[in-house]
Parts: C-alpha cells; structure tokens; sequence
C-alpha cells in the first residue's frame, strides 16, 4: 500500500480515538453531574457548630484544607423520611444562599423545650427544629426557630475527608429535649 | 486432497467453494459484515439515546422544565375556567425556569413555584407580591407585616380562592424552585407571563 494511504488511516484513527474519547468524557462528567444533583455529593463542613461530630478541631493554619468533608446523601428527598437525630444540610431560613450542617431534634407534631427562655413549643406540619451538637457556637432554632423541611437539601451519613476521620454518622437521640405529640 | 484448485476459489471462513472468489467476497463474509453493522448501528443508537435522555434529564433539573397548574388560585391568569370535564388535560401547561436560582434575583409580580411550608411534598404556584424588607398590609386583619430577611411574601391572583402568605405567612427564599416565564399549553393560550406590580401593597424598607 502506497505511504500516504497508510498515513491517511492512521490520521483516521487518531481522529477517531481523540473524538470518542470527548465523547467518553462528557457522558461520563454528565452521568457524574446527574448523580450529584440527585443522588449523593460531597460537601465541607465550615465551622465549629458540630464540634466534637465534625471539625472537631480548630485549626486555622491548615484553613480549608482541613475542614471535614462529608457525604450527602438525596435519597431522603425522595421520601422525606427523617428521624430524630439525623445530620441535614438545608438552606438558612435567613439567607438562602446559604446551607447549614445540623441535627434534626424536633419533627412536625413534638414539642420543643427551650431551657433559656422556658418556653415549650410545638414543631408546625412540614417544620422541623434543628440544633447543633455544640450547642455554645451554633446558630439553629433556638434562633431562627423551625424550619421547613422544604429547605432540606440532603442528609449527611459518612465522613470522607481527613482520612483518619473516615466514619458513619450515627444518630444521636436526645430523649430528654422532645415529646412527641 | 487441494482445497485450493485454480488460486484461491475456496473461502477461508466457511470453507465451501466459491468460483466467484477472489474477485467478490464470500456471502458469509457479507452476512458478517450486515450483522456487525447492524449491531453497531443498534448499539450506537442506544448509546445516543441514553446520552440524550441524560442531557434532558440535566436540563430539566437545572435549566427549565415544564409543570402542569392546577387549581384557580391563580386566575385568570392560569386556569381561567374550571374545567372538570376535560380533568387535567386542560390544566395550564408553563414553563419554570431556574436560572433565576443560581443568582436569586427576583422581582415584585415575578410569579414564583415553591415548595409549601406547611407540606413540603406539595409545590404551589403563586405571585411574589413582596421582599425581605417591604412592610405588606393585609387588609382583614389591619396588620402591618414587615418581610424578614431571606423571606417573601407571595399571593394569588385569584384571592377569594388561594392559600398564600396570608394564611402561612411569608415563606423563606430557600423554598423557591422556579420562576414562571410562559404559558406553553393549551395551543390558544400560549403567551408570556407578566409581571404585575401592585404597587399600593407594600411599600420599600
């Protein structure tokens, strides 16, 4: 066979690797797209208002390098199935661009007692009351009060990042602070 | 015993004689040939379908997807007339657009989907009338009712028929899925959605 006709198949053939490659990349960046949109996704952890359960330390020298990273799950969305002392991320009833990590302490119907003030008070339909594990740092419903659960965008089950922190969540039940209805 | 007589007359693959090689190729050769284009062709034609119903699905979680109205709380402006004959097929058809999450600018009249805050497995269609900051009078009760920060105040165009912010009080921003931008069914009534200002019914910070 004459060179160039050889020359002219092997161009082909690296033109068609490099397309099906693209091609194979953005299906595979599209399906990882879809399953974080719907599924599951990775998220930081920023501040100390779950200490010990996550960034127990506070480290400013490493920065965000050493925040926790944790896995969220959406399949709860699906069903809305929530229970007392599930780790949720939703997004702050006072600012919506931003999303808080918190436990779930209160579902729609139980009643809430708030030491500080004295007051008890009933978690609305579609309402949960949400606190942190540190409860000295932590701005949830003590302040803002229930939110909807509308806001709920995922729960949170494992630990990813640092390494030596790779864990399950647990549920943490707070007998002592909720009746239910 | 010669398998090969005058050149090569016999077919390397299904080994039976074929005068007509090697000028033209084996039928079996052929038959191999239409059965892996054929598969290809199937399988390529999977892969493409696939590919696209992943790219709709993307869209429609992040671009815009289209949402059935139902009931008159938003008359006339969806629903105009209620229609139990024709069930859900005359149901208004729009387009909810969610770019406007990405930034999160919305106006006085847009017409918002959102999540209900006292059920959060329903979603319901209605008007924002005021944001965080605007005082908003509601004429029954002579209150004054400022809209917190991160909140709006949303109604229906149909007030003697809706469930708004009157009832649940203003709802956070957070629960917002969609702004509405056009009618896209039925055929007749395709259009765009305006917005309406109502001015006499909150007044700025």
């Amino acid at each position: 066979m004459c060179r160039c006709i050889l020359g002219e198949i092997s161009n082909m053939a690296a033109h068609n690797f490099l397309w099906s490659l693209t091609k194979n990349c953005f299906t595979f960046g599209l399906i990882g797209l879809t399953v974080s949109d719907r599924y599951a996704s990775i998220v930081p952890v920023r501040g100390s208002s779950m200490s010990p359960t996550f960034n127990p330390t506070t480290d400013s020298f490493m920065g965000s390098l050493s925040d926790d990273h944790v896995l969220m799950e959406k399949f709860c969305l699906q069903k809305y199935k929530f229970s007392h002392g599930d780790v949720i991320v939703f997004c702050s009833p006072s600012n919506h661009k931003e999303k808080h990590v918190k436990r779930i302490i209160g579902l729609p119907g139980d009643w809430i007692g708030t030491p500080m003030t004295n007051d008890v008070v009933k978690v609305p339909n579609g309402h949960c009351w949400v606190e942190g594990d540190n409860p000295s740092s932590s701005l949830d419903s003590r302040s803002f009060g229930p939110i909807p659960l509308g806001l709920v965008k995922g729960r949170v089950t494992h630990i990813l990042w640092p390494p030596q922190r790779v864990r399950h969540v647990e549920r943490k039940n707070h007998q002592n602070r909720h009746s239910p209805s």
